[in-house]
């Protein structure tokens, strides 16, 4: 049997078969591009290949859209990322004290302390600083993302750039690359800015004690991890699935829900084929005005979002937020 | 004559004062609507860009019902305790909304310190003549709105046998659930029991303000802080959750100050603007959530002896 775990990220959205041993039987990075549904369905297409819906004991669902993928694949379990990650962590090292997750939108540090989160922090509103921003940057200086950190690693010397806020930086850097200094060495000053702007704002007051784990899609680039290892002094460990620990946190809980409940929700793999739509309106019961998101699938409808008071997620939702509690 | 009052700042904590005094006066009184996704927007395009979401929000308020009231109340909010202040902004307050909105019913201005009945007293005697000469009744006004503000009890204790948590921060964030995107029920669906800082008698939080080296210099501050760390140190409550306006100046000292004073105790701060999208909010409520219930079952495991 497998285990599905379905992590919608604001910048990607990431699907992983766990086995019986927890181990990662089939994982699936794809870019969200704003379109999550469309996202989990070109997962599905994937997997439904090489898998069949009824090998799936248990699907879970996390990421700040794991709402709508609950409500989409019928999930066992829906929670938030930084347990997700913290499972997902701890299931691989039991040793871990800390983690630095760095992900599209939105940055954390998890404090361990037996086994348990003792301690996180999050980036507030704003998105300075996190994954979405080098994107931004790379696409600017027409380098691939993937390619970042090894320009990075060129540099010799690494040139200040002003971290505080994603706009201020880019202004930054801009000015010093009219000043002439090369593209490595800004590069190599935009990941040092990076890290300054998470040990002083995500984590300040914070000790980060070793052993420490990076995770997240950011974690793929050895300019940050390099950056990080400088500022703190001693070595941080990327795991193997760093970009996937998110969805296998989701995996590892769902199992976890499914073998008390005995039974899965998971609608099965052909749901790829379906034609999900989404549309919003405004709904003009009260001065609220709240944006409602209706899913479709095929004819009917799978799906309310957006409510405050719960006149039309009510119906739908139900099981999701049940699962919340 | 209608009066207005706008639905934002410390309405939550003393609207029955000013409605009761009004209409006492013979006026008729008319307030805005709760905060909505319009009155955000009025506040947004008519408020100066650097304020803060609460003052940006009062602002929407004022221009919902500008144009069906004679005369508008904007509380410029000196004191409410002697030797302390409270935030700049409510003292600059009518500068703020005058100057930025157009074509406003004539506005009532007058300085609040509401350290003492008397200083109170003296702020009714002069807006009452906005409405009436007849001293004899504001002064009956008066009285009957003094009775109903001391009657009016804020606050949120749920008794639930559960998890509790303190919920701080400015009475505006906590009570307007626009602003706090119905923090309060999401947390109780997710079984979290809420407590706030009305059911903290003041002795016991200056008991803790004693502790600092200077007594702060806003009512706000004191008051956070007090209960934050009487509630943690008493260990009433599981956890604090924080919610502070984005861009607070008050809430940036106060924040480090409990923290500081509490150590490793579970402590969320949760940062509003105007944002309306929930998931953020959820992500973080849930995880604080998670991770209380997990500390609880931690503890309970420890064995007692050795």
């Amino acid at each position: 049997m497998f285990y599905l775990g379905v992590d919608v990220g604001s910048v990607s959205t990431d699907l992983v078969l766990l086995d019986n041993n927890m181990k990662v039987a089939e994982k699936i990075y794809l870019r969200t591009k704003g379109n999550p549904i469309k996202a989990i369905q070109d997962g599905f297409k994937l997997l439904k290949d090489k898998f069949d819906g009824s090998d799936i004991a248990a699907a879970g669902t996390t990421g700040s859209g794991r709402m709508i993928a609950s409500s989409i694949i019928g999930a066992d379990a829906v929670k938030n990322e930084i347990t997700a990650h913290a499972t997902a962590a701890l299931e691989i090292d039991q040793d871990v004290r800390t983690i630095i997750e760095i992900g599209g939108q939105d940055s954390k540090i998890i404090v361990l302390n037996n086994g348990i989160v003792s301690d996180f922090a999050m980036n507030t509103v704003c998105a300075a600083g996190t994954g979405s921003f080098l994107d931004r940057q790379a696409e600017r200086l027409d380098i691939p993302i993937e390619k970042f950190g090894d320009y990075a690693l060129k540099a010799r010397t690494s040139v200040r750039i002003a971290g505080r806020c994603a706009v201020f930086a880019e202004s930054d850097m801009i000015h010093k690359q009219q000043l002439g200094y090369n593209q490595s060495e800004i590069i190599r000053g935009l990941c040092d800015a990076l890290v300054r702007n998470y040990l002083n704002n995500i984590a300040k007051g914070k000790t980060i004690q070793p052993k420490v784990l990076f995770q997240g899609g950011v974690a793929a680039n050895i300019g940050m991890k390099k950056a990080f290892e400088n500022a703190l002094g001693f070595e941080i460990y990327v795991p193997e699935h760093f970009n996937m620990m998110g969805a296998i946190g989701a995996a590892i809980i769902a199992k976890k829900t499914s073998e008390k409940v005995g039974k899965t929700n998971f609608r099965g793999f052909e749901l790829a084929n379906n034609n999900i739509m989404s549309r919003s309106f405004e709904c003009e019961g009260c001065s609220n005005k709240c944006e409602v998101v209706k899913i479709h699938e095929n004819n009917s409808i799978i799906g309310y979002f957006g409510d405050r008071c719960g006149k039309w997620g009510s119906n739908s939702t139900k099981s999701a937020n049940d699962l919340l509690a | 004559m209608i009066v207005g009052i706008p639905k934002g700042l410390l309405y939550y904590k003393y609207h029955p004062f000013l409605i009761t005094f009004f209409k006492e006066l013979g006026a008729e009184v008319i307030t805005s609507e709760d905060t909505n996704k319009d009155i955000l927007d009025l506040g947004v395009k008519y408020c100066v860009d650097e304020a803060c979401l609460p003052i940006k929000i009062f602002h929407g308020h004022v221009v919902s019902i500008k144009d069906k009231c004679d005369l508008m109340v904007i509380p410029r909010i000196m004191q409410l305790n002697k030797n302390e202040f409270i935030c700049p902004k409510f003292c600059g307050l009518p500068e703020m909304v005058l100057n930025s909105i157009d074509n406003m019913p004539p506005t009532i201005t007058d300085p609040i310190y509401a350290i003492s009945k008397n200083t109170l007293y003296r702020w009714a005697k002069t807006t009452g003549t906005r409405v009436t000469h007849d001293t004899f009744k504001i002064k009956h006004a008066y009285k009957k709105a003094y009775e109903s503000l001391i009657n009016h009890q804020t606050g949120i204790n749920d008794k639930l046998n559960n998890m509790k948590i303190a919920l701080v921060g400015h009475p505006y964030n906590i009570y307007d659930n626009y602003i706090n995107m119905n923090l309060v029920s999401k947390l109780n669906k997710l079984g979290v029991a809420v407590e706030t800082m009305e059911f903290t008698q003041d002795f016991l939080i200056n008991l803790e303000i004693n502790n600092l080296y200077k007594k702060p210099f806003w009512t706000f501050a004191r008051e956070n802080y007090g209960f934050a760390v009487n509630a943690a140190t008493e260990k009433r409550v599981d956890g604090i959750i924080y919610i502070s306006s984005f861009n607070c100046g008050i809430d940036s000292v106060i924040i480090e100050l409990i923290k500081d004073r509490i150590g490793s105790f579970p402590f969320l701060t949760l940062k509003v603007d105007e944002h309306t999208g929930e998931a953020g909010i959820e992500t973080r409520v849930e995880a604080f959530t998670d991770m209380l219930e997990r500390r609880i079952q931690n503890e309970s495991n420890i064995p007692t002896h050795g």
